[in-house]
């Protein structure tokens, strides 16, 4: 072929198709068999050289995984036309059933190829698990593997988990703790604890009464706070004294501290609260989905059957970042590789007993303008 | 003018001759059939992709509904009238931005001032060596660097733990305060108001100021009437450096201040993320833009760079 000047100009434009992506996306995909390609978006930890690097050497493919720390933005991801780009998804159990398999985002998997697998994960998760299902209990919509449970977090030198779990939430309302504690900047997460601390049911819609004590609760506890920061900036205000109990967390947050030798910190389940059958704790269950790639890899359903293996759920369990527990402990081939240090980590002891207190994160109705409140008392509160 | 000073072979120079108006076709099509542009147009490309597509993505966006992602296909001012109505309280991270912005200037501008004269006419061969010393804490990240004065001033941390450890008391609280984040701000623009402060006060002639005091000024009419006004480009161009800067900081304030104020990029930051409002934040990065443009053509409309650097 000449190099001429047409022949360069006709280079350029294929290449800036390339690069734009989105709409012109398929372009690329009718050009690329993707049988060596695996695309994840996900939180962190399956983004990590433990997990991916065997997948990578076994398959000799090329794995990108992309974290991201909260859901809504990796499901608009999809939405703004990333379809074409994923090939597996791992977000919190509501959005795979009640937002992306409507919105044709995900496609199901073979339920005779995946349900066997839930019948060797704890019993919680035996097919059909209701959060990897569609609506209609006909398909399979996702893998199980890490969930937690996900309330407040207590230094128990300073206040006893007995006198954590039986106040509860009202520690955030008693005037005598204010500056003595942290807000996990996990915004969605708050906007859950909010509702809660004012006694509301956070997973409803509203009325404006309730709007409007959630809004001066809001305002009253971000005012109160120490400190919002990150889980490293939790951690380290726990162990140095700075605070003595944060706002949002659980075994996700602070396992990493009890890990590095402080197992006074701990994520609590309150005995009681306001959610529904007067639950006191809120839990998540990741739930990873094929996203509906019209070039979808096949390797996405080879790396779900992968992260099922023991050794591989046991390395998804204390990936850098958190630790949590998996479903695959239901397992004994992976249990027993958990070791005493790492099951203290993850509060083994207590978590059945949690995850029992414990309503399923799900989707509040009117989040935004609960968000948008939230995020004006954070701006009054300096 | 002294005619002296004119180049005599000038006046034996014919003078250009004035192109004659040529149609515009004419000319774009000289001016593509010039090597330079060609070879310019890699940079032009990359340019438009790279620097003007998100910003026209991100204009377009706040032109967009609410928390849609209808770019390019609908219109509203809803964005701007959401921000500019009065129950929003958006314009406090605002003014805690331009506030935390005016005083990071202020006081880079006390502090810089004394180091920079020290580089330029007291430290002679050892100024390099303070410039590399205020140029390597740039090639550590800076959040890495705002996590150390956290470990620094943190309950039982270095400095309450030592001053503990040698029987004085703990120390004074100053983390998740807004007095620490803009000590924060100050140590990190620090090189972005030193360097340009320094090149402005090397181009002070020794021999003024030494006129100057032949002449009897004293040290502060030295200071105002010679060195301040010959620095003023560089003063300039340092204060706005670090203005700009500054008034996008976001990780000071979440990582010293404990989000104990919400700055204005912070704002922008939750409507992309956790608000999913791409429109909202898309005109609140609209406004911040447009106001740092305007602030940066007003003042660059009051400055001439090129005769105050001496070129005209």
């Amino acid at each position: 072929m000449t190099i001429n000047r047409r022949s360069v100009l006709k280079g350029m434009a294929a290449g800036g198709l390339a690069l734009a992506g989105g709409p012109f996306a398929n372009v690329r995909s009718a050009f690329a068999a993707r049988d060596k390609e695996l695309n994840i978006l996900c939180w962190e930890g399956y983004n990590s050289a433990q997990v991916l690097d065997p997948f990578r050497k076994s398959t000799g493919a090329t794995v990108k995984a992309e974290s991201l720390t909260n859901d809504p933005t990796m499901i608009n991801r999809l939405r703004a036309g990333e379809t074409n780009v994923w090939d597996l998804i791992n977000v919190n159990n509501p959005w795979a059933r009640k937002i992306m398999y409507p919105e044709k985002l995900i496609k199901p998997l073979p339920r005779e190829t995946f349900e066997p697998y839930f019948d060797k994960m704890l019993p919680q998760f035996k097919a059909p698990y209701k959060w990897a299902m569609d609506d209609s209990g006909k398909e399979l919509l996702g893998m199980c593997q890490r969930f937690g449970p996900y309330s407040f977090v207590v230094n128990t030198d300073k206040i006893s988990r007995k006198t954590a779990e039986e106040v509860g939430w009202d520690l955030f309302n008693d005037p005598k703790l204010a500056g003595r504690y942290g807000i996990l900047e996990s915004d969605d997460w708050n906007v859950f604890g909010l509702f809660v601390v004012a006694g509301i049911d956070p997973f409803k819609t509203h009325t404006p009464d309730e709007m409007a004590k959630f809004e001066e609760t809001a305002k009253r506890v971000f005012k109160g706070a120490k400190l919002i920061g990150d889980i490293a900036a939790m951690n380290q205000a726990l162990i140095s004294g700075e605070i003595d109990l944060h706002l949002t967390g659980g075994t996700y947050s602070v396992s990493p501290a009890r890990a590095d030798g402080y197992p006074q910190m701990r994520g609590i389940t309150p005995l009681k609260g306001p959610m529904a059958g007067g639950k006191g704790g809120i839990a998540w269950i990741e739930v990873t989905s094929l996203v509906n790639n019209p070039q979808l890899s096949p390797l996405a359903e080879t790396f779900l059957k992968y992260v099922q293996q023991p050794e591989v759920a046991h390395t998804v369990a204390f990936a850098e970042g958190t630790y949590n527990p998996v479903a695959q402990m239901g397992n004994p081939a992976c249990f027993k590789l958990f070791s005493k240090t790492e099951l203290e980590a993850i509060q083994w002891d207590s978590l059945d007993e949690e995850m029992a207190r414990s309503v399923a994160y799900d989707i509040v109705p009117d989040y935004d303008q609960a968000l948008d409140l939230m995020t004006a008392a954070k701006r009054v509160r300096g | 003018m002294s005619t002296a000073l004119i180049d005599p072979t000038l006046n034996n120079t014919p003078l250009p001759a004035v192109p004659a108006a040529t149609p515009l076709g004419a000319r774009f099509a000289a001016a593509w059939a010039a090597a330079g542009t060609r070879c310019a147009l890699p940079v032009v490309v990359l340019l438009a992709a790279g620097f003007l597509a998100p910003l026209v993505a991100i204009f377009a966006y706040s032109f967009a509904p609410p928390r849609s992602f209808e770019v390019f296909r609908a219109f509203t001012f809803a964005n701007y009238a959401e921000l500019f109505s009065l129950e929003n309280t958006v314009w406090l991270s605002f003014a805690w931005s331009i506030g935390f912005a005016l005083l990071t200037c202020a006081v880079l501008a006390v502090v810089a001032y004394p180091i920079a004269y020290g580089m330029v006419f007291l430290f002679g061969r050892w100024s390099s060596l303070v410039s590399v010393l205020f140029v390597f804490p740039l090639f550590v990240s800076e959040n890495v660097r705002l996590y150390g004065w956290v470990l620094f001033f943190i309950k039982n941390g270095v400095l309450d733990g030592s001053l503990k450890w040698l029987g004085l008391g703990g120390a004074p609280t100053v983390l998740y305060t807004p007095g620490v984040i803009l000590a924060g701000m100050v140590y990190t623009y620090l090189p972005f108001m030193l360097f340009p402060l320094t090149l402005g006060l090397s181009m002070v002639p020794r021999d003024l100021i030494d006129a100057a005091r032949d002449l009897g000024a004293n040290r502060f009419q030295i200071w105002r009437e010679v060195e301040v006004p010959l620095a003023m480009p560089g003063i300039l161009i340092g204060m706005l450096l670090t203005f700009v800067l500054a008034i996008g900081a976001v990780s000071e304030a979440k990582i010293l201040g404990g989000q104990s104020v919400i700055v204005i990029s912070h704002d922008i930051e939750i409507a992309f993320t956790y608000a999913q409002n791409w429109p909202l934040g898309s005109a609140l990065a609209v406004l911040v833009t447009a106001f740092i443009g305007a602030l940066t053509l007003a003042v660059f409309a009051k400055l001439d760079l090129d005769r105050l650097l001496g070129r005209r």
